[in-house]
């Protein structure tokens, strides 16, 4: 497993954010892990096919996710409802295009399945892959961890 | 919703249909989670879901003759990914009025949209500018 997949992955995740929200995330540790464990509550799935096979997965803490949506909608956002996942399950599908763009450019061919949701506390994501890359953002919104499997 | 100085493409007349645009989607994600009484509910949803979607098509067709007169080489693409949009937005009303969606697919939808329309302004609409003005530039060296 290389790392260097990983890299398209985090300079999409930098420049949407960045774009969009005018937020500028600071990249923290990369780990490998053996299973996609994570303790945050918004959990965007983006299933890939194609040259790599596998999954792009977002976890967002529950404050940071209603910062987000509040910082593009201009409402208060309290709960973690269906309009907030949606609009998070849009923002990694975004981001998870651009990462495909990148792929391309290290002559890989991807496609995205639409994004997934999982919410809730100290969640397992199965997946098919033994091994999981891990990068941990911490933005002026919160933290977040992005995961990267390929099976 | 949020209006930001950076969403700004550069081209007058497309930066002040984008904040219009943000203005109605605004209005319609403000009805949808508002708590009125259903019926009520219902009726405004349709109303602030209409007066957005015609704005879109006005707004499409102003940017897109723009594109056409400065000879935006992407112009295929970005006329697809509009036409599109309209679709999507066009089933969804018809959809939500013949009560085929029930209130969650109605915050699926705004919630899907308010992401969508960003990053399409934020993003996607900056290559116009860009080829605008630098066809602007030229122009104006030429004379
Ligand atoms: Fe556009």
């Amino acid at each position: 497993m290389d790392v260097k997949y990983l890299n398209p992955i985090i300079a999409a995740t930098d420049s949407v954010f960045q774009t969009m929200l005018s937020v500028k995330p600071e990249k923290g540790e990369v780990s490998i892990q053996e299973d996609l464990v994570t303790d945050k509550e918004a959990n965007v799935i983006i299933g890939m096919t194609g040259d790599i096979k596998g999954s792009i997965v977002y976890s967002f803490s529950k404050e940071m996710a209603l910062k987000v949506v509040e910082a593009m909608s201009g409402m208060e956002m309290e709960e973690l409802d269906k309009f907030v996942t949606s609009a998070m399950g849009e923002l990694g599908n975004i981001i998870s295009g651009k990462a495909t763009t990148g792929l391309a450019e290290q002559d890989l061919s991807c496609d995205i399945a639409p994004p997934q949701i999982v919410t809730g506390k100290n969640i397992n994501i199965s997946s098919e892959a033994d091994k999981v890359l891990m990068v941990k953002f911490n933005t002026d919104l919160g933290e977040f961890d992005v995961g990267f499997s390929i099976n | 919703m949020i209006w930001r100085e950076e969403y700004k493409i550069g081209v007058e007349l497309v930066d002040e249909q984008h904040q219009e645009l943000f203005k109605r989607l605004g209005d319609f994600i403000q009805t949808v989670r508002s708590d009125q009484e259903n019926s009520e509910k219902k009726k405004e949803v349709e109303r602030t879901l209409n007066f957005m979607g015609e704005y879109v098509v006005t707004h499409f067709d102003a940017e897109e003759a723009l594109q056409k007169r400065f000879n935006y080489p992407d112009f295929e693409e970005h006329h697809q990914i509009h036409e599109d949009f309209k679709a999507e937005v066009a089933e969804f009303q018809e959809k939500y009025s013949a009560d085929e969606y029930d209130d969650d697919f109605l915050l699926e939808f705004s919630g899907r949209l308010l992401t969508w329309l960003i990053n399409h302004v934020a993003s996607t609409d900056q290559d116009i500018g860009e080829h605008i003005n630098s066809v602007k530039e030229k122009e104006e060296e030429l004379k």
